[in-house]
Order: C-alpha cells, then structure tokens, then sequence
C-alpha cells in the first residue's frame, strides 16, 4: 500500500485554561485524499487546532500525524520545520509576507531556506510569481500591494518548494469578494496530482469549491463529504 | 548574502533607532578608542624622549619622582664623590645643572622651566641631537637659550629679557630644537644665574653619561650605595616606572570607557529586543515556512552584529579624528604627540565591538528563536 501524505490518527488535543484542561480536539481521525478538502465547522470547533497538528505548528496530546511519512507527533521542532519546509505550503488569513522583502523575494524565501542557488531561486520565484499574475509586481515590497495581491503572492510563496500539502487557513476572511474568488481560484487549481489542499474554512460558499468536507463540532469529526466541486 | 540582506533591510527599516543606537556604540568606541590612546602615545613618546636624552642617569635628592621637577638639594660633596669616584663607578662625563620653575605649572604658555648648565656645558650635552634654530647654543655667560616649543608657545624671540628674579634677567641669546619634547621645552641658563636666583650653591641634579661596556642600572644602583640621600635613576628604569604607571592609566582608562561600552551594549539589547518583539509574527511565519531555530538565531545575532560592527568601526574612526584634535593641543602645549591610535588598538576596539553586539544579540536571539509558532501567528 502506497503510503499516506497526510494522515492523523486519533489525534487529541488538551489545553490547560486555568485549573480545568479543555479538550480542543477529540480523537480526530482521517486520511487525506488528493485534491481539495475544506475543514468546516463554527468558530471554536477545533478547526485551527487540526490545522496546527496536521502541519506540526503544534504538537497532540495524543494520537500521530503523519505528513509525507514523517511522524510529525514525534519529532523536535526543528525536524518538524525541516519536514514543513520540504513537503507542506501554508497560505494564512493575514497573508503574513515578509514586510521587508520585495515580492519576489518573499516568494524565494522558501528557496533561500532550502539551499536553492541564488539564479535558480530567482528563475522559480519569478515563473510562479507569473503564475499567479504578478509577474510586473515583484519588485514591490508587500505594502505596496493590495490584499488580494498579497494572497496571490502567499500562495506563489506556499507553492515554491513544490509541496505535496498546502495548508489554507481561511485564506479568503480579508479579501473583498472579487479578489476572495480569484484566490479561491487559485488555491484550488493547485489541487493536481498527488497535491493535497487542506482548506479551513466557515464559509459554506468556499467549502463547496472542495472535493470533499469535514465537519468538526466540538473537537470531534462528525461527518465526512465527498463532492463535486462547485 | 540574502540573509545579511535581510538583517540590513530590517535595520534600515526603523532608521531613526537604527542611527541612535549606532550613534551610541560610535560613542563607547570612539571614547574607548581615545582613553586608551592616551596610553599608547605615551608609549610612543616616552620612548621616543628616552633616546633623545643625552645622559643615562640623573642623580637627584631622594624623594623627587622619576619625571618631577629635583630641587636644589644636592650639596657640592655630592658632585665631589662622584667625580672622584667616577672611574671606579663606570662615568664616563658627568655634570650638574640647577634647576628653577617659574610659574604656575598647570598652563605650559605661562610655565618656564630654567635648567642652568655649568660653564662648558650646552643643551647639546642633554640632548645630543640639539640644533640652533636662532642665535647661538650656548647661554653662557649671561644669556638664555629658549626651547624651539617654549619659545613658539610663549611667544619669544631673540633679544627679549626673561626675569628669573627681581633681580635678575637675562637676554634670550639663542632658540634651539633639541629634538626631544622635554627639552625644548626648557629654557637654558647659566647654572650660576638659576643658583644666584635660588640663593643656593647647591646642585638640583647631576647628569651622568655611564663608560661603554658597563649598565646604567648597575652604575646607579652603585652611585645610591655609595652617596645616602640621593636617588640615581636610569633611563631604562624611567621607562620602566612609565610602562608600570601607563599600564595602571589603561586599566583606569578602560573602566572607564567600559561604562560608555555598557551603555552602548544595553542599548544594542534593547534596540534588538524591541525588533524581536516587534517582529515576533515574521518570526512566527519564518518558523511556519520551514526556518530553523538555528536561522532565525542568526538572523537576530547578525542584526546586533552589524550594528556593533558598523558603530565599531566608526567609533574607531571618530577615535582617530578625536586622537589627532588631541595631539594638535598636546604638541602644541608640551612638544609631544600624547594620543596614538596604534593598530592593535585598532584592532582590540573592534574586538571590543564585536563581543559587545556578540552579548548584547544572544539573549534577543535566544527569545527570537524560541518564538512558538502558534503564539507568533496568534492562532491559539
């Protein structure tokens, strides 16, 4: 059997507030099949707490991640960044870009932290930066850019190094709606191959763009959807 | 290169705390760089003064310090001893002169040193390289031979009359540049007039050439055993009293500027701890993406670095226009260059620099490295 890129079993999460221990997530688990899948829920379900085990932000109370065959539950920290540098992508809500590098850079930077040589960064950097439709805007420091470019520049970013996961976390909240569906666009048309996109979200109108849905209610995975995407 | 790129980016970023905080570190430097100057140029001079002196030793009354000023207080039994004793001592040539000093001692313009020579002697036989500038060399028998510094310094020319007394005066006959910035410093008379003006017979000092072959400290430590009350110092134990005193003088010089480097260190903390607090979600993405600990630690390290660095060697710079401004007033007031910013303490500023963002960037680093990704993004 072909192993798994993305898959957590019975993955739990305790955190301490004050004297009580409040269980943010309850014995998730699933594993990720290529293309999109929209990790819905209402605010507080435990959404973002997946989202930081599956990509090794944080690390479970119990049960095991696996991303790409690397046991993210069981690795230091800086093997954990080694494992999201060579097989994860993130694009967030706030685009996060490097406020002192140009766009171009920002994009490289993945490269840069990789080992990647200067020209080849540069060559990479720019066709996806082109691929995005940005190619005229690399030179422009974030700033410079609306939100919507930003994104488009985050997703050129989570898309350097190749990923076989991208992890999206509500990637369309700041965005008006024109630039909100270019970037949906965008993010779902990286859904290729053995690629998959996690895509957290509580927009019911986003979540229908995705191959499938799960639904978290209070830390717990009570449904899983195969769909068509709209 | 792209990550001292990036430190340089982020630095130019907040360019007005950037400017401050390197304005304090070219401070600590530059005053760093200047106190301890101070004790190389008197390496340099006093060396260079030691082998523009004629005379090896100079037998003065016990008490009076290895650069002091000697009193009149060698009786002429003194200089009998010697002389009949020389051959067996090692002298070779030996003379005394009387010395007087006129003035407040503080400010060199109104200070005037009066060495009287003996009949036969002129300030050739202090200090060998002596040139006439103006005039004649020798002051005797009623004249006075200025000093090239003294006479620049208090403004005087052949013809002017010097008042030792209110009795006596003399007429400057002669400028000279001894060559050494002690002794063109003095003003040369006849040993008679500065005894007549003390109303002394006695000696302030003998000077005394040691035979080839034999060992200024050897001959001195002779000269003490044999006349009680006297003190014979060699020019190699002055030098060597000087590098013990000059060496105290950096040790007090370099705690003082350490606490201009103190400052300027905490200032580099803080200018780096507050952009690591500042940036503590870039740091967060840069961890999200993939950044090791051991990245985002140098990243940090090299900011503090390269301001410490760049202050560093700017410091240095301002040290050396600082030593020079120095020098212009010290060779002008006493004929010496006292400041020297020599290579190596070019080189132990820099040093000095480096360890100071080295200090000042681990903690910071240490924080900025250890930024949990979650808590950076805000994600809990």
């Amino acid at each position: 059997m072909e192993a798994s890129v993305l898959r957590a079993k019975n993955l739990t999460k305790r955190y301490r507030q004050g004297e009580t221990w409040i269980e943010a997530l309850k014995g998730f688990t699933y594993d990720f099949p290529p293309g999109v899948t929209a990790v819905v829920g209402p605010s507080g379900s435990g959404k973002t707490t997946l989202l930081n085990l599956l990509a090794g932000f944080d690390t479970p109370s119990e049960g095991e991640v696996h991303l790409a065959g690397h046991p993210l539950h069981a690795l230091g920290e800086d093997e954990r960044a080694g494992v999201r540098l060579a097989h994860a992508g993130f694009v967030f809500q706030s685009w996060n870009l490097l406020p002192t590098l140009t766009a171009l850079e920002n994009v490289a930077f993945p490269l840069l932290l990789k080992g990647v040589p200067r020209r080849e960064r540069t060559e990479r950097a720019q066709a996806l930066l082109a691929e995005v439709g940005l190619e005229r805007r690399a030179g422009h420091f974030p700033n410079q850019l609306s939100g919507g470019e930003q994104q488009r520049v985050a997703i050129a970013r989570a898309l350097a190094l190749d990923p076989l996961v991208l992890f999206a976390d509500e990637p369309t909240g700041n965005l008006d709606s024109a630039a909100g569906s270019r970037v949906l666009e965008l993010l779902v048309r990286q859904a290729q191959g053995e690629r998959r996109v996690v895509l957290v979200t509580h927009e019911p109108e986003i979540a229908a763009r995705a191959h499938r849905i799960l639904k978290i209610r209070d830390g717990r995975l009570v449904e899983v959807r195969e769909q068509r995407p709209a | 290169m792209e990550t001292f790129l990036l430190v340089a980016r982020n630095l130019k970023a907040r360019p007005v705390r950037s400017l401050l905080t390197l304005l304090g570190i070219v401070v600590a430097t530059a005053s760093m760089v200047l106190f301890l100057s101070f004790g190389e140029g008197l390496r340099k001079a006093l060396s260079a003064e030691m082998t523009k002196f004629g005379p090896q030793i100079r037998v003065v009354a016990e008490g009076t310090g290895t650069f002091g000023v000697p009193n009149p207080e060698l009786g002429p039994e003194v200089l009998k001893t010697l002389e009949a004793q020389a051959d067996e001592l090692g002298i070779a040539r030996l003379f005394p002169a009387a010395v007087m000093m006129k003035g407040s001692g503080f400010d060199p313009a109104t200070t005037f040193l009066f060495y009287g020579l003996p009949e036969g002697i002129t300030p050739k036989d202090l200090a060998p390289a002596a040139k006439v500038v103006a005039g004649r060399l020798d002051p005797h028998p009623d004249g006075a031979v200025v000093g090239k510094q003294k006479a620049e310094q208090s403004r005087l020319t052949l013809g002017k009359t010097l008042r030792l007394s209110r009795k006596i005066a003399l007429p400057i006959v002669g400028i000279v540049d001894a060559g050494s910035g002690f002794a063109n410093s003095f003003i040369f008379v006849p040993m008679e007039v500065v005894q007549r003006a003390l109303n002394t017979t006695n000696y302030s000092v003998v000077l005394i050439y040691v035979k080839e072959g034999y060992a200024a400290d050897e001959v001195a430590e002779k000269i003490e055993a044999l006349i009680p009350g006297v003190d014979a110092q060699s020019t190699t134990e002055a030098v060597k009293y000087a590098e013990r005193a000059i060496r105290i003088g950096d040790v007090i010089r370099f705690g003082i500027s350490l606490i201009a480097l103190v400052v300027g260190g905490l200032l580099v903390a803080n200018t780096v701890m507050m952009s690591v607090y500042e940036r503590i979600r870039e740091f967060g993405v840069m961890r999200a993406i993939g950044a090791r600990r051991g990245f985002i630690f140098r990243l940090v390290l090299l900011e503090a670095l390269l301001l410490a660095l760049s202050g560093g060697a700017l410091g240095v710079a301002a040290g050396i226009a600082g030593s020079q401004v120095v020098n212009v007033y010290t060779t002008h007031a006493v004929g010496l260059a006292l400041s020297a910013v020599t290579p190596r303490l070019v080189l132990f500023s820099l040093l000095v620099a480096v360890s100071l963002g080295l200090v000042a960037g681990v903690i910071p680093a240490r924080v900025a490295s250890r930024i949990s990704v979650i808590e950076a993004l805000g994600r809990i």
